[in-house]
């Protein structure tokens, strides 16, 4: 197995993009990131498209076949990836995989998803129909619903306050306000959704105990990566980063049939076999971006890929030891809460903003100071297809 | 209301586990033979909540979600049918039964359907 280096990076602004089609996005962030590694006019051997819903919303397939054509990458080998909200991390394991073997040499990744095209009522609704059939959609149950159940266990199992999540919200919409990719730019105040007895009517009840602060915005947007064997780069013109580890694990599809449902195993084992891939433990780890769709689930990931100890992760963030400058700054970018969750987008993005903060490109304010090792939690259903990534900076 | 939970769960011939769905091996031992079974009695809530922000197909302004375990075990999610200022608490015991839960093309889709005992 060779040792892969992720060569160039890009993304485009989250939001709402009315003017962009779900195509438009995904060749805008490939041609960045392949500006960014110096492949402007040149071809790739492969491309893995991550997408959840383009056969769904856009009423659109074969996305990846399109692109290359868009992109004049062709002959280029072409697929697209989907694995729920992992779909962007699942694109970035196909082209790891692919170029570690010795099967292809360039592998550019995009992920991409256009929420925004249709009402809050359907994207609900198409996110939904990753839970069961039969079992569970039926109900009217929806990833909001699903995450409200589990912070309510728990809650009552670590004694989670709303306070913690409530900072989780506040920190990562801070660092949105610093990030000109972030969907959310408004800045928030523990008086304003928390504190004040009017706090309610700014954030009401979504998931009942989640809060609407508590939740990632609905998004569009795109993020790409172009990848190439390490031994293969001569000089290159921006500091090296490999991915040193991968690991992902699936659970069962409803949270009824977990044994213990605040047990995230497949969260667990996809950093295990991540770290030990990459022959580093959590304490190496300067720098993390964890999947937080909802606020829990930064708290919950931060204890189950080893940070802290079970039921010392909302202690962690009510310290401030989460923030940048802290013990392990979570979501520097914002996290999914403030950049936004285009689902297909977001495993690839993660993977852009540590590979930024690794090349120690970003501003002060931004930038984790020195960081040479990170790692990535892409979550798929509800956290029964996960995976992680670590990043390590190569000082060559 | 009908009063039967159209309910079918799977219990493993070889260990013993309950499964609800049904999966095609044992989550436990791999085993395909299962017996069924229907849920007993009356239903512990595990966990709940309340959804404001519906998917569509539902034209009300919230719903009630939640699983709980039957007497003999069987876990199932299930819509909670009571009023918005109605306390509940994980640990408390639900009568079951099965009713509508969704509308599709003008009909009424049936489920599980919880309602606070007593
Ligand atoms: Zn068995």
């Amino acid at each position: 197995m060779r040792d892969v280096a992720v060569i160039g990076v890009g993304m485009i602004p989250f939001g709402r993009r009315d003017e962009d089609t779900l195509m438009d996005m995904l060749a805008y962030a490939s041609l960045k990131a392949l500006d960014d590694a110096g492949l402007g006019d040149k071809s790739v051997d492969a491309v893995y498209v991550g997408n959840m819903g383009g056969g769904v919303i856009q009423h659109q397939t074969a996305i990846a076949s399109s692109l290359v054509d868009r992109l004049s990458l062709l002959p280029a080998a072409a697929e697209t990836v989907e694995n729920g909200p992992a779909s962007g991390g699942s694109a970035v394991k196909a082209g790891l995989l692919a170029v570690a073997s010795g099967y292809y040499d360039t592998v550019l990744v995009v992920g991409g998803e256009k929420m925004r095209e249709v009402t809050g009522w359907r994207a609900t609704d198409f996110v939904a129909t990753l839970t069961h059939p039969q079992v569970e959609y039926p109900y009217g149950i929806t990833l909001p619903g699903m995450a409200g159940m589990f912070t309510r266990l728990y809650m009552e199992k670590y004694g989670v306050t709303r306070e913690a999540l409530v900072s989780v919200a506040i920190k990562n919409q801070e660092m949105g306000g610093l990030n000109p990719y972030a969907h959310v730019e408004m800045a928030i105040t523990k008086e304003g959704i928390f504190d004040d007895p009017a706090a309610i009517v700014n954030n009401p009840v979504a998931a009942d105990p989640l809060h609407l602060y508590d939740a990632c915005p609905v998004s569009d947007g795109a993020a790409a990566i172009v990848l190439c064997p390490l031994e293969m780069l001569k000089s290159p013109a921006k500091p090296p980063v490999i991915i040193a580890g991968f690991g992902q694990a699936t659970d069962t599809q409803t949270l009824q049939e977990r044994e213990d449902p605040t047990d995230l195993k497949a969260v667990t084992l996809a950093a295990q076999q991540a770290f030990e891939r990459a022959r580093l433990k959590p304490s190496d780890i300067h720098v993390a971006e964890l999947h937080d769709a909802f606020t829990i689930l930064e708290i919950a990931e931060s204890e189950h890929v080893g940070f802290f100890k079970k039921g010392e992760g909302a202690k962690a963030a009510l310290a401030g030891k989460t923030r940048l400058g802290g013990q392990i700054p979570i979501n520097v970018s914002g996290g999914l809460k403030a950049r936004g969750h285009p689902v297909g987008a977001t495993g690839v993005a993660q993977v852009v903003d540590i590979v930024w903060q690794l090349r120690h490109e970003l501003p002060k304010n931004r930038q984790v100071k020195n960081a040479q090792n990170g790692l990535t939690v892409n979550f798929g259903g509800f956290g029964n297809n996960v995976l992680a990534f670590v990043l390590r900076r190569v000082e060559k | 209301m009908k009063k039967e939970i159209e309910i079918v769960a799977y219990r493993c011939k070889k260990c013993g586990k309950i499964h609800y769905p049904f999966h095609d091996r044992c989550l436990a031992c791999k085993s395909r033979e299962f017996e069924k079974i229907k849920p007993e009695g009356m239903a512990k809530l595990l966990t709940y909540t309340r959804i404001y922000n519906l998917p569509w197909g539902f034209d009300q302004r919230y719903l009630t979600i939640g699983v709980v375990e039957f007497e003999n075990g069987v876990r199932a999610m299930g819509q909670i049918h009571v009023d918005e200022s109605a306390h509940l608490e994980t640990g408390m015991v639900m009568k079951p039964e099965w009713g509508p839960v969704r509308k599709q093309y003008g009909e009424a889709v049936y489920g599980l359907v919880l309602k606070p005992a007593g």
